[in-house]
């Protein structure tokens, strides 16, 4: 008799039990391996085509930006060593290491830095980084390590802009050889990792780059594991599969601290989440939107979708940052918004209609908040329509006029320079903000620029106070970056959020 | 030879079917309201810089022109451009087919197993007391839907008893070998036993999650077919010969239940397919249900109606297939 007894099944599956989960575990403390499930995947592996601010930090682990920012985001050298802005702002000198190369061996030069931010945006107006950098008129290469910026009009935010977003530096020759595609599909950069394997919307594996210029990363493989759902995510760092993850909802982070070998963190960062606002149709009485800013009570929001973690926010500026006003709060009083509805002819009888867009999923809570926001209007006498937008139909809508009198929105800034906050948010002229109004427009045009860091900082921040007093912005709460990791795993917390392989190890 | 030529004739008058598929797709697409040429700029762009882009993109022409001109590129293999990752649409489809074509075939098979497994199970019980548990039991199946199943199975075999890995295709530490995009295939194609079983390992929650929910219509179109020969004469005159039930059972009638199952195993397959959406999401499976999604959340046109045309190629190809086979299974339609 040759069959299967139970006792034998029974003792396959218990033999086979370790294999599987051997298969199951991502690496365990004290190897030299590193697993983290990220919820988002890059747009593509060319850093200056589109720029997501998620991708950033993986960027930065293959590519290296000119400067870089230090923890608590003080602009610090990295491929560039000495920068001067001008005192008019319309140049920016730099000098670059003489002793950095990109993956494929090639000497990176001032050639590069001109080609990346001067010659490749020229050429194609698609790619996102020539957006950022439209005031250049020139790059001089006086010599392979130094190189002058020339702008258009004064640029006193180029050197921020140096560290920001998709500001890395590609390699000319390369790029030149292989094209855009070749590029993407093979990727070249100067950073502490080198692409080793991609799979779009799976993984990205990173191999330690033994020749890189700067401190050498304590961990020889890097792989990032693009899990979109957040359920996913909590059973991944649970199970074991893997070591790190960020964006889980907060009450999983409550609960996978409180296991042995987890930690978890919610970690305060310089997003912000505001109503963007119009200056027409509901909105366009400014008692209205004082009512709706007084209406909303922020510290509840922060308690029911944050844990508390979300610092409340009176002005689009996050605490830490120059543009940050903590002196100036914009009160929740429900009674003074009701009265300034009443001023405007409105109650609870006769509530003001107005329309109200969301994303859902876009970040965490999004659309809960929204429905939050919607009944704490209701309550003063503001009657929202609620309408769920895809993010990527924001700039559409917005370009068309389209959007709502509110729109939730979470905007990203890694940098924390006011200019970045307000400046994009609230100038009329660029695809971020729905404000519309010429008078306070041309305020916040103006700003752009003012050379002079002293007046400029002043300038924002009295700005930044005006855009809430007179109702062009209803700044909600700091975003939270939640994060759990194996308590073994230590890495280098950024105020802006990114989570840098090149900063990990195992205790 | 004649299934070979059923194949070719089917496969012939698909050719129209998918004119009248990629016609309504290009329609439906541009009545959108969505803006293909805004989207391809960055967000910064200019209404001016839009509108060359408009123009660049053969936009401003009226729309059978715009289908015309997409048709004659489409016929020479150019599908056009992501518009949000800026990469050959067709390039992009091809990497992610072979993920989606792998797990599909993998809960058809799981489907395939569970449902004739159960289906021979629910006829093996009929009229006792037990069949009303049974009928139950499917009926809970049936109304679960396939992402409840992924989620939970998670939870069990993931967290509860982490036996089997959920995210992605392989573990971290293997590297992927590339030769044709099939996984499997390439795992074998390269000897390496490791990345197999990891592949393997990786499919099982996926496939099982995906192939469940799919496999009750399976069982209960098989017991149903079974009761229906079951009152043909060949199975009186089998039981007159003496022949034992389960002989009856596998030898005669369940070669002629089998047939409707099939045709609803064919029709199966596109929804299969179709349902791989969440559970690529969900187990992060880098398949063409995951870019879909990416596609449709960056209104990336062109990717969604290539991915569309796709879908209905693969659909249409299994039911030629499955028909095929029907003609080759049955011997009435032999005869003809």
């Amino acid at each position: 008799m040759t069959g299967v007894s139970r006792r034998g099944l029974l003792q396959a599956a218990l033999a086979a039990a370790p294999v599987l989960s051997q298969i199951n575990q991502a690496q365990a403390a004290g190897s030299d391996h590193v697993t983290i499930g990220w919820p988002s995947d890059v747009p593509s592996w060319d850093p200056d085509q589109r720029f997501a601010p998620d991708a950033q930090g993986i960027f930065k682990m293959v590519f290296d930006q000119p400067l870089d920012q230090s923890p608590t985001l003080q602009l610090v050298p990295h491929l560039i060593t000495k920068w001067q802005l001008a005192p008019d702002g319309r140049s920016l000198a730099v000098t670059l290491r003489d002793d950095v190369t990109f993956h494929n061996g090639d000497k990176m030069t001032s050639a590069d830095f001109r080609y990346t931010f001067f010659e490749r945006i020229k050429a194609d107006p698609k790619l996102d980084i020539g957006r950022s950098w439209r005031k250049v008129t020139d790059i001089e290469t006086p010599s392979p390590t130094t190189a002058i910026m020339r702008f258009s009009s004064p640029a006193p935010t180029a050197p921020v802009w140096l560290a920001f977003l998709g500001s890395f530096v590609v390699p000319k020759t390369y790029l030149e050889h292989v094209g855009a595609d070749g590029f993407r599909a093979k990727p070249v950069g100067t950073g502490p990792y080198k692409l080793a394997e991609y799979e779009m919307n799976a993984r990205i594996v990173l191999e330690r780059n033994d020749a890189y210029w700067g401190p050498k990363p304590a961990l020889k493989r890097v792989t990032i594991e693009i899990i979109k759902d957040p359920s996913a995510r909590v059973a991944a760092i649970q199970s074991g599969q893997i070591d790190l993850t960020i964006s889980v909802p907060v009450r999983e982070v409550t609960r996978l601290k409180a296991m042995p070998n987890l930690a978890g963190e919610l970690n305060p960062i310089t997003r912000v989440i505001l109503l963007q606002i119009r200056n027409d149709e509901g909105f366009s009485d400014q008692n209205v939107r004082l009512a709706a800013h007084h209406a909303i009570d922020k510290a509840a929001l922060s308690k029911a979708f944050y844990g508390g973690a979300a610092v409340p926010l009176s002005v689009p500026a996050t605490p830490g940052t120059p543009g940050y006003l903590a002196d100036f709060k914009f009160p929740y009083d429900p009674a003074q918004a009701k009265a300034l509805l009443a001023k405007s002819g409105y109650s609870l009888a006769k509530p003001k209609k107005i329309r109200m867009a969301t994303t859902n999923g876009q970040f965490p809570s999004d659309y809960d908040i929204a429905r939050a926001i919607v009944a704490m209007w209701k309550k003063v006498g503001l009657d929202a329509e609620l309408e769920v937008i895809e993010y990527a139909k924001y700039f559409e809508l917005n370009r068309g006029d389209k959007l709502p009198e509110a729109t939730l929105y979470s905007f990203d800034n890694a940098t924390g320079d006011p200019e970045i906050y307000t400046g994009y948010l609230l100038n009329p002229q660029l695809p971020f903000s729905p404000w519309k109004d010429k008078v306070f427009g041309a305020k916040v045009i103006a700003m752009f620029n003012v050379a002079d860091e002293k007046a400029r900082i002043a300038g924002w921040r009295k700005l930044n106070r005006e855009a809430v007093e007179i109702g062009a912005s209803i700044p909600l709460l700091q975003s939270v970056q939640t994060l759990v990791r194996k308590k073994s795993l230590a890495y280098t917390r950024y105020g802006n959020g990114w989570v840098l392989g090149q900063t990990m190890k195992w205790s | 030879m004649r299934l070979l030529a059923s194949l070719t004739r089917r496969l012939l008058v698909a050719v129209p079917i998918l004119l009248v598929v990629s016609a309504l797709l290009f329609t439906a697409l541009r009545v959108l309201p969505v803006d293909p040429a805004a989207m391809s700029m960055p967000p910064n762009a200019t209404r001016a810089e839009i509108e060359q882009a408009r123009i660049q993109m053969g936009l401003n022409k009226p729309l059978p022109v715009q289908y015309a001109i997409w048709l004659g590129r489409a016929a020479h293999g150019d599908f056009g451009q992501s518009i949000h990752l800026r990469r050959d649409a067709l390039r992009l489809v091809a990497e992610t087919l072979p993920a989606t074509i792998e797990l599909t075939g993998a809960a058809m098979l799981v489907a395939g197993i569970l449902g004739v497994a159960g289906g021979l199970l629910l006829f093996a019980l009929r009229d006792r007391k037990a069949e009303l548990v049974a009928e139950t039991a499917t009926t809970v199946l049936m109304s679960v839907p396939e992402f409840i199943w992924a989620l939970l199975f998670i939870f069990i075999f993931g967290v509860l008893l982490p036996v089997l890995p959920f995210t992605g295709r392989l573990a971290p530490s293997l590297d992927r070998p590339v030769v044709t995009g099939f996984l499997l295939l390439d795992a074998v194609l390269v000897g390496r036993m490791d990345v197999l079983m990891s592949a393997l390992a990786h499919m099982v929650l996926p496939a099982l999650a995906l192939g469940l929910a799919f496999s009750t219509p399976v069982m209960r179109v098989l017991r149903a077919s079974l009761l229906d020969v079951y009152h043909e004469d060949y199975i009186r005159q089998a039981r007159l010969r003496g022949l034992s039930e389960t002989r009856i059972l596998l030898r005669h009638a369940l070669k002629n239940a089998f047939l409707p199952t099939l045709t609803l195993l064919g029709v199966q397959f596109g929804f299969l397919f179709g349902g791989s959406l969440l559970i690529e999401v969900i187990y992060s499976y880098p398949g063409m249900g995951n870019l879909m999604v990416d596609a449709v959340r960056n209104a990336d046109l062109p990717v969604i109606q290539l991915v569309g045309l796709t879908y209905c190629v693969v659909v249409l190809f299994i039911n030629s297939v499955v028909d095929g086979l029907y003609q080759v299974l049955n011997p009435r339609l032999r005869a003809r």
